[in-house]
């Protein structure tokens, strides 16, 4: 028989599988937008929804902490939920700024694309992962990707400093690097995440 | 179909009101004729002068100072034993040889009251060759224990449970819980006292064999003794109509002192009742 | 009531939560080893090892039947006041086992007090008479010393300022919340070092509730309290370590955070977010 508490986590659950749905595919439109081009207007609206989403998974969390006192589990899982749809928010924030670096730039279709899709790729993977992580409660996955945050990270810094290196044409180096910073971001909010999603399942406290 | 429900309603009533006249009856023809019978035989003189030979009504003061005298020393053996019973059974007998006697209690309770004066004629008239007024009290009060045992066990069982754990709990001693219960049922082991010595007061049958009768004022321990109820039979059988308007006056006392002790124990757990709520 | 610092959870480091201020005098703690008791045939406490730690507040949660009265009730030597009740295994104070030969279960029943369900003032005994109870009932007679103690074991429980006018009335006068710190003052007065709570606030409104759990906060800098409740949210609020029972084991015991924030065992976790049954 459903607890009177269940109604309001299962509401919470599925407001972030929406957002996690919404800021995964404004990370997506943006890279797209970058590599072949593009405008993405749609990830403008995308990102104000998630921040009224972020805001209604306060709001709910709140309200199910007062009316019902959960503990052990829920109570985890409640506080995780503020933490985990602020990164989903913070998704689709960093795609914006992504489309507004690609705005201010204009046309960057000459620009060497490999360093920012290579670590887009790895991001995007990470994304994933994270989704899915929450979604199925999985610890496991959540676990390995906190790893492939590493390789992000090397991924960032190497390119950052091959970019850094070329000085041929400013507006490439500039908008790459900016953008480069945005992927390394999110991928640091996969990672947090993950780790929220570890707290969740076990109780264990993430090192931070 | 609801007249004839009705009917049967209003039959039955009446048939019920018929059968309360019918019970009442007795009860009622007594009391009017002891009344009627012995209130003419009341007098001061009813109190203080001695049995008067035959065809002179004069007094049965030797009979109620036998009574009181009897009831008085029956009190002191049926009370103590009957209330010390009535907390063992209570506090101390959750077990088999207290159940035993709680069992023996209630079926001595409605015992032939002339078995305990054929007991006491046996073990104490008997050996000391005459009845006495300690026969006649070691009768009634053996009579009495029964019925105070069960009384103040019933009175105990009343006091909620949360009373004696409190007391335990806090360190008191098995004995000093009892007596803190027993004072918690005071009204109800009273009212069991109470109805006892009313019920001893009347009576006749193990008198007869053990305290006898006597046409003196007490003179002695181990001297029979007048009582009201021998008294009523003795006079009551005599062909002397002198002497039974006296028994009938006798009869009357006692009556108004039963009455008395039920009356007053009315208002006792009336007033209970009220102030507990 | 802010949390104090987390231990590693071994229950060695105990946090600011639980600093004895300046004068207080310590409880003791309770070590047990090993209790199984049983209702005659039936086992209703199975090898049950739990430590109690001194001058801290300790919950026993779990649902009905699980054991968790039948424990308390052993530790204060209650338990065998059921006929055919029995123990077996060790309840150490301060080292000492009380179900050793060295000590009375009355002795026993003095050092660990006991506040019940209902609450149940002596409702023949004044107020002050009810706190001094435990005094009076084991004989103490010097009045100046009885209200002494009754004084300041009514200032201790709050009830001093809203009763000292009325010192005389019937202790069953008093509102229930009232009552409950009354029976709570009656413990205190005896001088106890554990004070055992059997679902003390079960039968209170939330306020009387409010009151009292702020009272028991207070009361473990000098006592070490135990307390069940079927109720959680106050086992989180009261007590600085809980313990889970269930069907007459115990399953889990810890700091309180610990236990409801991220519990060991999967039938804690499902009894205390309600996925029971």
């Amino acid at each position: 028989m459903p607890r009177l508490m269940d109604m309001g986590l299962d509401k919470l659950n599925s407001l972030l599988l929406e957002m996690a749905q919404i800021s995964e595919s404004a990370v997506a439109a943006a890279i797209e937008a970058y590599s072949k081009g593009g405008k993405a207007d749609e990830v403008k609206e995308w990102s104000f929804r998630l921040q009224s989403l972020h805001r209604q998974v306060s709001d709910l969390s709140m309200e199910v902490i007062a009316r019902f006192q959960p503990v052990a589990s829920d109570l985890r899982f409640v506080k995780s939920c503020f933490e985990i749809s602020y990164g989903f928010y913070r998704y689709g924030r960093y795609a914006l700024d992504i489309v507004e670096v690609l705005n201010m730039f204009g046309d960057l279709s000459r620009c060497d694309h490999k360093a920012v899709n290579g670590t887009a790729r790895n991001t995007q993977e990470m994304i994933r992962m994270s989704v899915d992580a929450f979604a199925r409660r999985d610890v496991a996955l959540a676990r390995r990707i906190r790893k492939m945050d590493d390789i992000v990270d090397d991924s960032y810094r190497q390119h950052v400093r091959s970019v850094i290196g070329q000085k041929k044409d400013m507006k490439c180096t500039l908008s790459a690097a900016l953008i480069l910073r945005y992927l390394e971001r999110i991928a640091d909010h996969a990672t947090y995440i993950g780790e929220s999603v570890d707290y969740i399942v076990t109780g264990i406290e993430p090192t931070k | 179909m609801t007249s004839r429900r009705a009917l049967k309603d209003r039959i039955l009533i009446g048939l019920t009101f018929v059968c309360v006249v019918i019970a009442i009856v007795p009860l009622a023809t007594i009391l009017y004729y002891v009344t009627v019978r012995g209130l003419p035989a009341i007098s001061l003189e009813f109190f203080t002068k001695v049995t008067p030979p035959p065809s002179v009504a004069e007094g049965m003061g030797n009979a109620v100072q036998g009574t009181l005298l009897l009831v008085g020393l029956a009190t002191c053996i049926g009370i103590p034993f009957g209330v010390l019973s009535g907390v063992y059974i209570s506090e101390y007998g959750k077990n088999l040889f207290g159940r035993t006697v709680r069992f023996f209690g209630d079926v001595l309770v409605g015992n032939p009251s002339i078995v305990f004066g054929l007991l006491v004629a046996i073990v104490i008239v008997s050996p000391t060759h005459g009845y006495s007024v300690v026969a006649g009290s070691v009768a009634l009060g053996t009579l009495m224990i029964p019925i105070v045992t069960v009384a103040t066990a019933e009175a105990l069982k009343m006091v909620p449970n949360s009373i004696r754990e409190a007391s335990t709990a806090l360190g008191v001693r098995k004995w000093r819980t009892s007596l803190l219960v027993v004072s918690n049922a005071k009204s109800g082991v009273a009212t069991g006292a109470l109805l006892a010595t009313a019920r001893i007061m009347g009576e006749t049958a193990p008198l007869l064999l053990t305290a006898g009768s006597s046409t003196l004022w007490y003179n002695g321990l181990w001297r029979p003794v007048a009582s009201l109820p021998s008294y009523i039979y003795l006079f009551g059988i005599s062909p002397f109509p002198d002497w039974i308007t006296l028994a009938w006056g006798a009869a009357f006392i006692l009556i108004v002192i039963v009455m008395g002790i039920n009356i007053t124990v009315r208002m006792l757990t009336r007033r209970r009742s009220d102030a507990g709520g | 009531m802010p949390v104090g610092s987390r231990d590693s959870g071994d229950g060695s480091g105990f946090a600011a939560l639980n600093e004895l201020g300046p004068g207080a005098s310590p409880g003791a703690g309770i070590e047990i080893k090993r209790l199984c008791a049983f209702y005659g045939r039936k086992q209703a406490l199975y090898d049950i090892d739990l430590r109690i730690p001194p001058n801290q507040v300790t919950a026993m949660i779990g649902p009905s039947g699980c054991g968790k009265s039948t424990l308390i009730r052993c530790i204060n030597r209650m338990h065998e006041m059921i006929p055919d009740a029995s123990v077996s295994g060790q309840i150490l104070l301060h080292g000492v086992d009380v179900y050793g030969g060295s000590m009375d279960a009355t002795d026993v029943r003095r050092r660990i007090g006991m506040v019940f369900q209902k609450p149940n003032p002596f409702p023949n005994m004044s107020i002050s008479d009810n706190v001094v109870a435990g005094l009076k009932l084991n004989g103490v007679r010097d009045k100046g010393r009885l209200h002494q103690r009754a004084k300041e074991c009514l200032e201790k429980v709050y009830l001093w300022d809203e009763v000292k006018d009325e010192l005389k009335r019937s202790g069953a006068s008093l509102s229930g919340g009232q009552q409950q710190r009354l029976c709570i003052a009656r413990a205190l007065a005896i001088e106890p070092e554990v004070i055992l709570m059997d679902e003390p606030c079960s039968a209170l409104d939330p306020t009387a509730t409010a009151k009292i759990e702020e009272l028991i906060a207070e009361l473990k800098t000098q006592y070490t309290v135990v307390i069940v409740t079927h109720n959680m949210q106050q086992a989180s609020r009261v007590a600085d370590h809980t313990a889970f029972m269930y069907l007459g084991k115990l399953i889990e015991y810890g700091e309180t955070a610990m236990i409801f924030e991220r519990p060991r065992e999967e039938l804690t976790e499902r009894y205390i977010t309600g996925k029971f049954g």
